[in-house]
């Protein structure tokens, strides 16, 4: 083998050379890193919102739209005394009707943004037993409590929403009572309101869905006999957690896009680096036929090319880690129906370095056949 | 044992270019001595070069067998015939082709890494090699910072230093001035005489082909003896 410090320092040859394989390593890895990052990010939040706990009574026919969905106000009542197995505290059974209704919400300064709002009873801190209230107080009439991060997915400062700031709701206008928390889940990105209140403003005479949590989720089944012998009612049967799982299935597109812009800037960018490495390894063809006369195998010249290029390409995704933890963890991103945090953990670290580790040695191949395949005799020659 | 060190008989060579096949080298018998200091001349495109690269196993003849150092080349693999390279022959090129990144010390050091052999022992033997081409004060320079022809003289010491019986030099004057040529032509003939080196070496220069023991005219893929 040849030394690693021949390696190292042809590296040095040429600084703006290096230069540019390492920060296209880094750019590609920074990419695969933020796409790993917003589909773990997506696919977290999203199955975390949904409790397999939780069962959701919608309107039959309305199963991809809860919005949409119309449920006769008595369900939650009936479905109260029908349904064994429903959780209970302190006799209160853990039943929520809600209307989930979006509509523009306008702000003090004039602004408008179009914001997921459920309007609930209290009984829905039963059904959400991970939800808190974290800053003031579940909302009365005329009031709405806000999600921590609805303020990211809205597009409007943190200000705007916090304690005791008036919304309008189609001309109404609604004090923010309370500020929750729901880790990890699109709840964090609504807005609650008082379930009147929002009959009101949305026009129904129905609800949007019965969501009902179990104490065991394999009591799904008696929640689904109910459904089907009361047919007066209409209502279809989904555990919330395969609702959630539905919407991941909705945003797989979005997420494959995520993937084919990263492989499209990537692959311009492994070309760009290719042709560096082109540069930097096309030159020494002389130097590798006269390292093979003195005894050296290709399989030895190629390793040590494959050394060279994988340590520029492992620094640019070291780099690339680096830039990651501080300008991409923590940040949320907003999407059509809630927000979510990006993480940059050990599933997206491992993804960089092994992206790093690949483009070092798919980089070096082209160049390292072009430099190494001609018979010895002829690169011994060659310009 | 056999006395020569080379043993070349009925060796062809031939080679397509484009629709055409050329043959440089065409039913050449050649003996070198043990120890001999062999010069090759020709006009340009004689296939002197071609007979080196065969000598020192970087090509292989069309036809013909080729014994060196009591080895017939014809039955090595390709990575059999790079390890025996290795322990058997010494290349000296003209343009020297030492890694620029790597000092004096490091270049002459390379043939050795392939070999099993202590660090202690590795310095060693380098530093004994560069005080015998008489850069044992340069050993921490790297090749930009040397002369021409203290260039050749690592490249010579690289040569050198695995202890190969058989040197080839391509034209190993043909890049320096006339005092370092001779410098580097004496050191040759040190070789050859003092260390038992066989020594073939290519040349266009008769004053460089006068520090061999012999010299052979290549024409037209022939070898004639020089008058």
């Amino acid at each position: 083998m040849l030394p690693f410090s021949y390696a190292v320092r042809n590296l040095f040859r040429s600084r703006s050379r290096l230069l540019q394989t390492v920060g296209g390593s880094a750019l590609v890895v920074l990419l695969v890193m933020a796409s790993v990052a917003i589909n773990t990010g997506m696919t977290r939040v999203l199955s975390a919102s949904g409790s397999p706990h939780n069962v959701i009574f919608i309107g039959a026919g309305s199963e991809e739209s809860v919005q949409r969905s119309e449920v006769p106000d008595s369900s939650a009542e009936i479905a109260q005394a029908s349904i064994p197995g429903i959780s209970e505290k302190l006799g209160v059974r853990a039943v929520s009707s809600e209307i989930h209704y979006m509509n523009h919400l306008e702000f003090a300064d004039g602004s408008r943004a179009q914001a997921l709002l459920r309007g609930v009873t209290p009984q829905a801190l039963r059904v959400y037993p991970d939800l808190h209230v974290i800053e003031g107080t579940f909302p009365k009439a005329g009031e709405v409590m806000v999600g921590r991060l609805a303020w990211r997915k809205l597009g409007v400062p943190a200000e705007a929403l916090k304690l005791g700031v008036r919304v309008k709701l189609d001309g109404q206008s609604l004090t923010v009572s309370g500020i929750f928390a729901a880790p990890g889940t699109v709840l964090e990105s609504e807005i609650w309101g008082v379930l009147g209140d929002l009959r009101v403003l949305s026009k129904r005479e129905t609800v949007s869905c019965v969501v009902v949590r179990l104490d065991d989720p394999a009591g799904f089944p008696d929640a689904e006999l109910f459904a089907k012998q009361r047919l007066d009612l209409e209502l279809s049967t989904l555990r919330e957690s395969d609702y959630y799982f539905r919407l991941t299935q909705f945003f797989q597109p979005l997420r494959v896009m995520t993937w084919i812009t990263a492989g499209l800037i990537a692959a311009g960018a492994v070309l760009g680096g290719i042709n560096t490495l082109y540069a930097a390894i096309a030159p020494r063809v002389k130097e590798m036929a006269a390292l093979q006369a003195i005894g050296y195998g290709r399989g030895a010249l190629l390793a040590s090319l494959m050394q060279e290029s994988i340590l520029a390409c492992l620094t640019g995704a070291l780099l690339a880690s680096v830039v990651a933890v501080l300008l991409l963890d923590g940040v949320t991103v907003p999407f059509s129906i809630g927000a979510f945090t990006l993480e940059v953990g050990p599933e997206v670290a491992i993804t960089g370095i092994f992206t790093g580790l690949l483009l070092g040695v798919i980089g070096t191949l082209p160049p390292a056949y072009r430099c190494l395949s001609p018979p010895l005799t002829v690169a011994l020659r060659s310009a | 044992m056999n006395d020569n060190m080379i043993q070349c008989t009925g060796v062809s060579k031939s080679y397509r270019r484009g629709s055409t096949t050329v043959t440089p080298l065409e039913k050449l018998d050649l003996s070198v001595r043990r120890g001999e200091f062999l010069a090759l001349m020709g006009p340009s495109g004689s296939g002197k070069t071609t007979l080196l690269n065969l000598l020192s196993g970087i090509d292989s003849p069309t036809e013909g067998s080729l014994v060196i150092a009591g080895n017939e080349l014809a039955r090595f693999s390709r990575r059999e015939l790079t390890k025996w390279r290795s322990q058997h022959v010494g290349y000296i090129f003209q343009l020297y082709h030492l890694v620029p990144v790597l000092s004096a010390f490091e270049n002459v050091e390379l043939p050795l890494l392939l070999s099993p052999m202590s660090k202690k022992e590795r310095h060693e033997r380098v530093k004994s090699v560069l005080d015998l081409v008489g850069l044992g004060d340069r050993i921490h320079h790297t090749p930009s910072e040397l002369s021409g022809g203290q260039e050749q003289r690592v490249a010579i010491a690289r040569a050198l230093v695995a202890a190969p019986p058989l040197l080839v030099a391509d034209e190993p004057t043909g890049d320096l001035d006339r005092e370092s040529a001779r410098k580097i032509l004496d050191l040759l003939r040190q070789l050859s005489r003092e260390h038992g080196k066989t020594i073939v070496m290519v040349t266009h220069d008769p004053r460089a082909a006068e520090a061999a023991d012999r010299t052979l005219h290549l024409e037209k893929g022939q070898l004639l003896e020089a008058a």
